[in-house]
């Protein structure tokens, strides 16, 4: 089963570009806040903002290495997305074999109909 | 993660019906006949308004019996792109019975957006019959469109690849 409020959370996490940003840096490693906030145009309080998000998410985890305390990426929610995805599937299946058999319904219908007149 | 010919936050379905797309673009657009399909097993379609134009809004309601009585949910969209028999695009996002979108913190989410998702169908002519393609993908309110979202993800997919393959490689 899905945690359906952490995929939620997940999405709200992707959202933004500069979390996108973020997180395709700490591809490249682990990095600390000052690293972070470097290529972005943005104040240390914004960029701590951004990782809280990233973190509550569970897509960056904080060492509790005292002052440096880098983030590093977890990228298991995002595996967790594909599944999310892959979910809707069986309901869209389930949907189009209704459709299926209502369409051939209507047929039997229209038939019905042509054969009354 | 996955082979890269499968999106990561797509699912896409195709099938054939032996009805003309005409018939098939009622399915989607007259809301009697979205009610009689919609709802997988168990589930009812009561509400289905539908102003089917590009930039045209959405409400469908879905009903269910759960163990603890009988629940509705919501979900409204707007029409992105509509060529009558041919191409619908919208989307669609949980909401009130009013239309209102539930917000960030309804979800329980400190900030951030709320998750909106695409429906594409895509309708092929064969004659009497139709191919029908559905894809069914998620986006972020901030992205105009699915396709933005969707090419962000993949990219970022694309780097935690190869980091990781850098990593066990």
């Amino acid at each position: 089963m899905l945690d359906e409020d952490r995929l939620s959370e997940t999405f709200a996490a992707l959202a933004s570009s500069t979390r996108r940003a973020i997180l395709a840096r700490l591809a490249e490693g682990e990095a600390n806040v000052n690293e972070l906030a470097g290529p972005f145009d943005l104040t240390l309080p914004t960029i701590s903002k951004h990782i809280k998000v990233l973190e509550r998410a569970g897509l960056v985890v904080r060492s509790q290495r005292a002052q440096y305390r880098p983030c590093a990426l977890d990228p298991a929610p995002l595996e967790e997305i594909s599944a999310w995805a892959e979910q809707y599937r069986p309901v869209w299946e389930a949907r189009f074999d209704r459709m299926s058999d209502y369409l051939m319904r209507l047929r039997s219908h229209q038939r019905t109909d042509e054969h009354d007149d | 993660m996955t082979d890269s010919s499968v999106p990561l936050d797509a699912v896409v379905i195709e099938r054939s019906f032996d009805a003309p797309p005409a018939l098939i673009w009622q399915m989607w657009t007259a809301p009697e006949h979205f009610k009689a399909w919609y709802g997988p097993d168990g589930v009812t379609v009561p509400v289905a308004k539908m102003d089917v134009r590009a930039g045209g809004t959405r409400l469908v309601c879905l009903e269910m019996n759960t163990p603890g009585g009988q629940r509705r949910m919501w979900f409204t969209g707007e029409y992105r792109e509509v060529v009558e028999n041919q191409r619908l695009v919208y989307t669609e996002s949980m909401s009130d019975e009013n239309g209102n979108v539930l917000s960030p913190s309804d979800l329980g989410m400190p900030q951030g957006h709320p998750a909106t998702t695409v429906v594409i169908v895509e309708l092929q002519d064969l004659g009497s019959r139709t191919k029908m393609v559905l894809t069914h993908t998620g986006i972020a309110a901030e992205s105009p469109g699915a396709a933005g979202w969707a090419m962000a993800f993949r990219k970022l997919a694309a780097h935690l690849q190869a980091h990781s393959a850098r990593d066990f490689g």
